[in-house]
């Protein structure tokens, strides 16, 4: 019983405190793809909009989401200033191919990779693609999860209703 | 009830941190997942009826942070599991739950954690909800940095085993980033980290009785058991060298069949890359590595304090992943190569869009072991409980387990239309999943083509084909023998909807018809997908995710929400 009211009490409190958007964790400690270990407050947009997109090596559709993004990434960034930070979720069985397979993928994104996935947690992804859009004061507006082409013309209708607020 | 008094605490600490704005000032996030299935007996494909009708497996994570400070409790349900999961997950209440409290510098856990020291040779605390895997630690975990570049970890606690917490495992491990230490070589091309871990567990051996090989003498077994592992990266421009070598004391225990042999292992990573190109290669070695921390175990996905990782490639076609390669903790060799190479758009090659290539090699054989000479039953014996086990070779090497070819070749045809075609050939040894028989020998063709109409709409058709030497035989009751044949037709429409149809069809030597049609509704960061049909267990990828799912026959769906 005390498990099921303690549930409840904490279920209420979200009601309270939902009222804002949630803001991106600034103490997460992630790893640069040159294997720094940096905390998740490195991830910064200079007040701009930032796309955070959790994926793996092994995911096609991420891989879709990203290899899409890549032919449209010079447009948007223009148009908008947006940056595109993708973070790896791969564990240690593929987590030394990130970087071979971004280079050779040819992304010019920020790449993070989160082995022991705290920033997957800490973000509440349970499937990837993940895809989240930040404000320039890190809070989270919109989010999305899974990928199928066309997808990516809704997260830019979203990224320019945030640039024209 | 002790164990319930520790969410309560969570609960009081909250005003207390929130530096008198109240919970207001913090933020409260979360997830639900809901998976249900309904089944039939099918006998051909291997699934039952359910004598309750209904499966599932429900769980909510809520997350509190507050500027340093953050707590988490994570509520689940069996009621009951899915086909594939344990019947000791049966049941509801809360699974996890932490405090934690976090600066720059310094940071300590209080209850449920997941952690890694180095690439998981010593420790890994993970989770995988599609596998059945939790074994989160739950104590104390602390991190400090003492100075710029250093990172030092340590822990206690006890492995999740399904509702309880079982065994003793504590652990350091420290790790330097030289570039970030020694200033002058912060701007430096060449970049260096060194690590190193040590991880121990207890468990009383006295009084267990467990048998020699020598007749009427027990085992003395050690009440504590030390691994230690060293590890370092080096990078300069696009070369990188990683690598990781790890022992172990001696460890008798159920999986290795009670022996006193050392384990040992060796990871090694070396690539190249730039932009358009990369060349990856991994070599390993593993020598009786298996390390949990109830020396009784015997379930596959409990109680690991290590993880040893496979250096295969993770297909996720159908009928590639159809044999999943499994690490053999107990003994294995392995080698994997990986080349992506970008064909650049306007060249004879790559067309009006480009190309892209992606080329993977893997073998994995087992080690060259022999048994041992046994002077008090004067003979020579392999594998003999409380004996050494055996003697390898470092560069011998066993039969192979595994073997796997493959090449992708992506290319875009018109704005619209994207074609992935792909052949595979796999070679696979069914010890690795504890049966005898012959070497499976498959080749595997696929053609994946979306065609993208328009925004709103969106076609996906693949399909695969697999040759294989093997044979269906009811007594080893390998269903994935045999030659197959698979289809798949999926519409995306409206920006939110998805409905497929798909069949894999055994056409000759095999058994087996699965055919399946789902329909998913996506909005935002929520999901719900439903399903009805027979599903293979294994891998598979559909409407834009990728999860593993069990053998069923009947109605399943599934709901996921992040907020």
């Amino acid at each position: 019983m005390k498990k099921i009211f303690f549930t409840a009490l904490l279920i209420l409190l979200c009601g309270l405190v939902s009222a804002q958007n949630a803001k991106v964790p600034e103490n997460v400690t992630i790893k640069t793809i040159d294997g720094k270990t940096v905390e998740t407050s490195v991830i910064k947009n200079n007040g701009k909009p930032m796309i955070i997109s959790f994926w793996a090596t092994w995911c096609k559709p991420c891989n879709r989401e990203l290899n899409t993004i890549k032919e449209l990434y010079e447009q948007w960034q223009e148009e908008t200033e947006v940056k595109l930070v993708a973070i790896s979720i791969d564990d240690s069985r593929s987590a030394s191919k990130v970087k071979p397979h971004v280079d050779g993928n040819g992304w010019e994104y920020e790449i993070y990779l989160d082995q022991n996935q705290d920033f997957k947690r800490a973000m509440n992804v349970v499937n990837v693609p993940h895809t989240f859009l930040v404000n320039g004061n890190g809070e989270i507006v919109w989010q999305h999860t899974s990928f199928v082409e066309g997808d990516e013309e809704e997260l830019y209708e979203k990224i320019k209703e945030l640039i024209n607020q | 009830m002790k164990k319930h008094l520790f969410p309560f605490a969570i609960l009081l600490a909250f005003p207390f941190v929130s530096n008198g704005q109240g919970i207001l000032g913090g933020n409260v996030t979360g997830n639900f997942q809901i998976d249900g299935q309904t089944s039939k007996l099918d006998t051909v494909i291997g699934s039952r009826n359910l004598p309750e009708q209904m499966h599932l497996n429900a769980r909510g994570d809520i997350l509190y942070t507050n500027g340093n400070f953050s707590a988490g409790i994570r509520y689940e349900a069996y009621l009951n599991p899915l086909e594939g999961f344990r019947a000791e997950y049966a049941g509801q209440g809360i699974a996890n739950y932490f405090v934690s409290y976090k600066t720059q510098d310094f940071a300590v856990t209080a209850g449920h954690f997941y952690e890694q020291f180095g690439n998981g040779l010593t420790l890994r605390s993970y989770e995988d909800r599609y596998l059945g895997i939790d074994n989160a630690i739950r104590g104390f975990n602390v991190l400090y940095r003492p100075y710029k570049g250093i990172t030092l970890k340590g822990l206690i606690g006890q492995q999740r085993y399904f509702w309880e917490s079982r065994g003793l495992v504590r652990g350091v491990d420290g790790e330097i980033t030289i570039n970030e230490t020694f200033t002058a070589l912060q701007e430096a091309k060449t970049r260096l980290t060194l690590g190193a871990s040590f991880v121990s567990k207890y468990e009383n051996g006295d009084g267990v009785n467990i048998n020699s090989y020598v007749d009427g003498f027990k085992l003395n077994l050690p009440n504590n058991v030390a691994s230690y592992a060293l590890r370092m990266d080096l990078s300069h421009g696009g070369f990188n060298l990683s690598g990781e070598y790890a022992r172990k004391g001696a460890d008798p225990n159920d999986l290795n069949g009670y022996i006193y042999h050392k384990g040992e292992a060796l990871w090694l990573n070396a690539s190249y890359s730039q932009k358009g190109f990369s060349a990856n290669l991994q070599a390993k070695r593993v020598d009786n590595m298996g390390f949990r921390s109830v020396r009784t175990d015997k379930y596959k996905e409990t109680l690991y304090i290590n993880y040893i990782p496979s250096i295969t490639k993770q297909h996720t076609y159908a009928f590639l992943s159809m044999y999943p390669y499994q690490t053999q903790t107990s003994g294995e060799m392995g080698l994997q190569g990986d080349i992506i190479y970008n064909i650049k758009k306007g060249t004879l090659l790559g067309g009006k869009y480009g190309t892209d290539l992606h080329l993977n090699a893997s073998a994995i054989t087992a080690l060259d072991r022999q048994g041992i000479y046994l002077p008090l039953v004067d003979s020579t014996m392999l594998d003999a409980p409380g004996s050494d086990g055996y003697t390898s070779k470092f560069f011998g090497t066993g039969d192979l387990y595994y073997a796997d070819l493959s090449l992708e070749v992506a290319k875009k045809l018109s704005t619209k239309v994207k074609l992935t075609a792909t052949y595979g050939y796999v070679i696979f040894n069914p010890v690795t999943e504890g049966h005898e028989g012959d070497l499976h020998h498959n080749h595997v063709a696929i053609a994946d083509l979306t065609w993208k109409i328009n925004r709103k709409n969106v076609l996906r058709f693949e399909t695969e084909w697999m040759g294989s030497d093997s044979k269906y035989d009811a007594n080893i009751d390998d269903k994935r023998c045999g030659d197959w044949i698979m289809g798949l037709v999926e519409y995306n429409f409206a920006s939110a909807w998805f409905i497929s149809l798909s069949d894999q069809y055994a056409y000759h030597d095999g058994i087996g018809n699965y055919y399946n049609i789902s329909v998913g509704y996506t909005k935002n960061a929520t999901r719900l997908q439903l399903g009805y049909g027979k599903q293979r267990e294994g891998i598979i990828c559909i409407g834009g995710v990728c999860r593993q799912v069990p053998a069923c026959n009947g109605f399943s769906f599934s709901l996921t929400t992040s907020f």
